[in-house]
């Protein structure tokens, strides 16, 4: 059966640009430079789970984006070689596919760019650049005949980019849909989800204001409208030297400072989100709304997996961004985060609802 | 080469967050001068902050103001002043003039203020004057004379009628579609001053008049509108170089008449929609405006911003900082001889969110 | 406030019709009169909308309609039903007012056969009139 299905995802992609979508999702979008071949997602399957690709050769893909746990790590923030942590929680690949950027401040464009980072980030990979993952790839039969199949290259022709397209292929396939949700809003099954289930929709979707962010359509839900918010998370490290900080970012930056390592090192720079990338100055503190499809199983939570549990995320967001009450507000909030004076039985359904979220098949990416 | 001058003088600035923030392909201009004469400042306006009672404030107006000043706070170069447009208060009331001066005390450095109709038309502006001077003035800075005028004044026997109170005759007047409103007007007084105070300056002095309401006419019905437009405007035509800033209007507004140049700010609060989507009035519209993109309503802050204001050889580059959109500048464009949007005026270049209707 | 003036002309016009017209019309239902009469009781609705939607609301936060969309304007009530990102499906007017009415607003929801909901879309609507049918614009 689980056969069976995977068969059915890789020949779809090869069928065409489109992959069949699974119910509540719309078709995976595949570059057309980089077309689905079964051969191709075994290919970057193997390449996603190769710990050579790090300094310490024990990081891979599959060490922050573990396959048993939802594609993530379930750490507040991810730990590389050596043991060495970032500044960001690392966010499940699943549906990954449908982002219109990557990464928490989308400083990447496509999974093919993003794809290409951690090994070479000091406190992921450790690489000092790509050469040795290169050269272990060059080295190994095995690889060599699969690229020279997949790409029609011979070994040392074999570049990061034909590396970083078999990957984002092979996660153009970790793609999840058909929730309880999916089956009550889009199939009709009104018995899909519990009552208090669809009391929490009806709170997602009205006082919660959760689908101004996490969009929910009349066909599809992707839970995320791309976009970037200050919702208030992590704004507490830089409170008052928000000017200095931002200066500080951008004169290293000026200077040559690759971005992606300065977000990940620096605990304070890191907190300018999308401004790091875009030097946007209505940006500051604005993070990427990731989907919440498979949340209950994606703990923690927000861009510094500050937040343990949704209980925590709903307090969160019924407090107007903060965690307590008497916290102070980010001058730099969005304007959609407000107080929302939800009731706990309304925060109960919430997370109930949330729960619904969770796609039944997920166990199909950990049984390989 | 443009480029690499502005690129240059951003550089010699030491501006950071200019640099990036703002859209380095503006059309860069010859300098007549030096760079030496360029200068920034920030324009914030119509805050419209409103108690609910006591010291219950409507949140959403209060956080777009609170948003402006921490945004502003982070430009770099410092910017020489800033200036404010207008339409603090919703009613006119001390708690709500002071509440928000409150939170434009977290500016740094001088803040100049122009008087709005929200401000004015409790008390005819008593308390507004009292926390922060006269309504009318001038100064000069950096070689650019700048005034201030209050344009929001209106019939004095509509003024001085016997009013059951002040709030009775603000309410009317914070009805924006009221159909009884009053058209705003600069009127005899400050227009007899504005004579004076410019015979001191040279024709080829720059001139930047700051205004609440429009010193053009768009459109009555809504008082985006001055009465005595003409009279103002023929005041300023003998200069080389005149720029009129205005608030009131919530929205993006560019046009350019003989040889002053308009542009407007937009609302930390909300935005207003163009006069041409009212369907059953007509009116008019600045000729060369880029309509801003149309809000959408579910986040609070979009199609509301501020900006940063670029001056140089006299000319003003209007800097719009739009969260949750994209920025935009409208810069003046010497070859033309009008402010253009810098990317979006030609109409291939235009985007849906421009389309209202 | 203009179409108090479209109901005044309406009025003259009707009376100019009734005098012309002395015998009763038999095959019609209805009568000029009632016209006249039908377009009185709708613009009595229009005027408790308007005032509704100028502050009547008496919104928690004192916040009203007008404050947005002076004269009803850019609410593009020829545009539903339309899908509303916000919402999450294809709405109707009356939905949207209501997401108004809970978000800026900060008040209670009305139901869809409130009165004052009838109201709310009639004086919004009726600013709106002379506008082409377009469901689903954005």
């Amino acid at each position: 059966m689980m056969i069976k299905l995977a068969i059915a995802l890789l020949f779809t992609g090869v069928a065409g640009s489109l992959s069949a979508a699974p119910l509540g999702l719309p078709p995976v979008p595949i570059p057309e430079n980089n077309p689905q071949t079964a051969a191709k997602i075994a290919l970057g399957d193997k390449l996603f789970h190769d710990a050579r690709f790090s300094a310490d050769g024990k990081v891979s893909c599959s060490t922050c984006h573990s396959q048993a746990k939802a594609f993530t790590d379930n750490l507040p923030v991810s730990k590389g070689f050596n043991g060495l942590t970032g500044t960001r929680n690392a966010p499940t690949v699943i549906n990954a596919a449908y982002m219109k950027t990557l990464f928490w401040d989308g400083r990447e464009p496509d999974l093919e760019g993003q794809s290409k980072q951690p090994p070479i980030n000091p406190v992921e990979g450790g690489l000092p650049d790509h050469k040795p993952l290169l050269a272990v790839i060059r080295k190994d039969r095995d690889y060599v005949r699969a690229f020279r199949g997949v790409f029609g290259v011979a070994a040392d022709a074999i570049s990061m980019d034909h590396v970083a397209m078999a990957i984002a292929s092979f996660e153009r396939t970790i793609v999840a849909g058909d929730s309880p949700f999916d089956r009550y809003y889009y199939a009709g099954d009104k018995k899909a989800m519990t009552a208090a289930q669809i009391r929490g929709l009806a709170i997602f979707t009205g006082k919660g204001r959760c689908v101004s962010c996490h969009t929910i359509e009349q066909t599809q839900a992707l839970f995320t409208d791309n976009r970037f918010h200050n919702i208030g998370i992590g704004f507490k490290k830089i409170h008052g030297r928000e000017a200095q900080t931002a200066e500080q970012f951008l004169r290293a930056k000026r200077k040559g400072a690759d971005v992606d390592v300065t977000v990940l090192t620096k605990q304070t720079m890191s907190e300018l989100g999308r401004f790091a990338v875009t030097e946007n100055i209505t940006q500051v503190g604005a993070f990427k709304t990731p989907t919440l499809r498979n949340v209950d199983k994606t703990e923690p939570y927000m861009h510094d997996g500050s937040l343990a549990t949704l209980e925590e995320v709903v307090d969160f967001y019924n407090n107007g961004g903060r965690v307590k009450e008497t916290d102070p507000v980010s001058g730099f909030l969005s304007g959609g985060i407000r107080p929302l004076g939800l009731s706990k039985g309304e925060k109960k359904d919430l997370v109930k609802y949330m729960e619904a979220l969770t796609s039944p098949d997920l166990e199909r990416f950990t049984k390989r | 080469m443009h480029d690499n001058s502005r690129r240059k003088f951003l550089k010699q600035g030491g501006a950071l967050l200019a640099a990036g923030t703002l859209s380095i392909s503006v059309v860069e201009l010859a300098f007549g001068k030096g760079s030496e004469d360029r200068f920034t400042f920030a324009y914030i306006s119509d805050s419209h902050i409103t108690q609910i009672k006591g010291n219950r404030f409507v949140r959403n107006w209060d956080r777009g103001l609170i948003r402006a000043v921490a945004e502003a706070n982070l430009l770099d170069p410092r910017p020489d002043f800033v200036f404010y447009g207008g339409d603090i208060a919703q009613l006119g009331k001390p708690e709500e003039i002071d509440h928000g001066l409150e939170m434009l005390a977290g500016l740094r450095g001088k803040v100049h203020y122009v008087m709005g109709e929200h401000d004015y038309y409790l008390d005819l502006g008593d308390y507004w004057r009292k926390q922060l001077g006269p309504d009318h003035y001038s100064f000069d800075h950096k070689g650019v004379h700048f005034v201030v005028l209050n344009s929001i004044l209106t019939h004095e026997n509509w003024m001085h009628r016997k009013w059951d109170s002040g709030m009775d005759r603000m309410k009317q007047m914070a009805r924006l579609d009221n159909p009884n409103g009053q058209p705003f007007m600069v009127g005899d007084t400050q227009r007899d001053w504005l004579k004076k105070d410019l015979e001191k300056v040279s024709k080829n002095t720059p001139i930047v008049v700051f205004s609440h309401s429009p010193l053009q006419k768009i459109y009555k019905g809504w008082n985006f509108w001055t009465d005595d437009a003409e009279q103002v405007q023929a005041l300023l035509k003998p200069f080389d170089k005149v720029t009129v800033l205005y608030g009131h209007v919530h929205q993006i507004q560019t046009n350019q008449i003989g040889n002053i140049s308009f542009q407007s700010a937009m609302a930390t609060a909300w935005p207003w929609p163009y006069p041409a989507t009212y369907k059953q009035q007509a009116s008019y519209m600045p000729k060369l405006t880029v309509d801003m993109n149309r809000a959408d309503p579910f986040f609070e802050r979009d199609a509301t911003g501020w900006q940063f204001i670029d001056v140089h050889s006299g000319r003003v580059d209007v800097n719009y900082l739009l969260p949750d959109n994209t920025n935009r500048t409208v810069a003046f464009d010497e070859k033309a001889g009008h402010p253009v949007d810098t990317k979006y005026q030609a109409e291939v270049n235009r985007i849906p969110p421009q389309k209202h209707y | 406030m203009t179409y108090r003036k479209t109901y005044r002309t309406l009025l003259a016009a009707a009376s100019m019709l009734m005098v012309v017209q002395t015998a009763p019309v038999q095959a019609d239902e209805f009568s000029d009169e009632d016209l006249a009469r039908w377009q009185q009781e709708y613009l009595s609705v229009v005027g408790q909308g308007d005032k509704l939607f100028h502050g009547g609301l008496s919104s928690k936060n004192t916040v009203s309609c007008d404050q947005c969309h002076p004269n009803a304007a850019n609410t593009h009530p020829e545009t539903y039903p339309k899908f509303q990102r916000q919402l999450g499906r294809v709405v109707a007017l009356w939905e949207m007012i209501n997401w108004c009415i809970q978000n800026p607003l900060e008040s209670e929801l009305l139901a869809a056969d409130d009165p004052r909901m009838i109201a709310l879309q009639a004086y919004i609507v009726e600013e709106r009139r002379g506008a082409v049918l377009e469901p689903g614009k954005h």
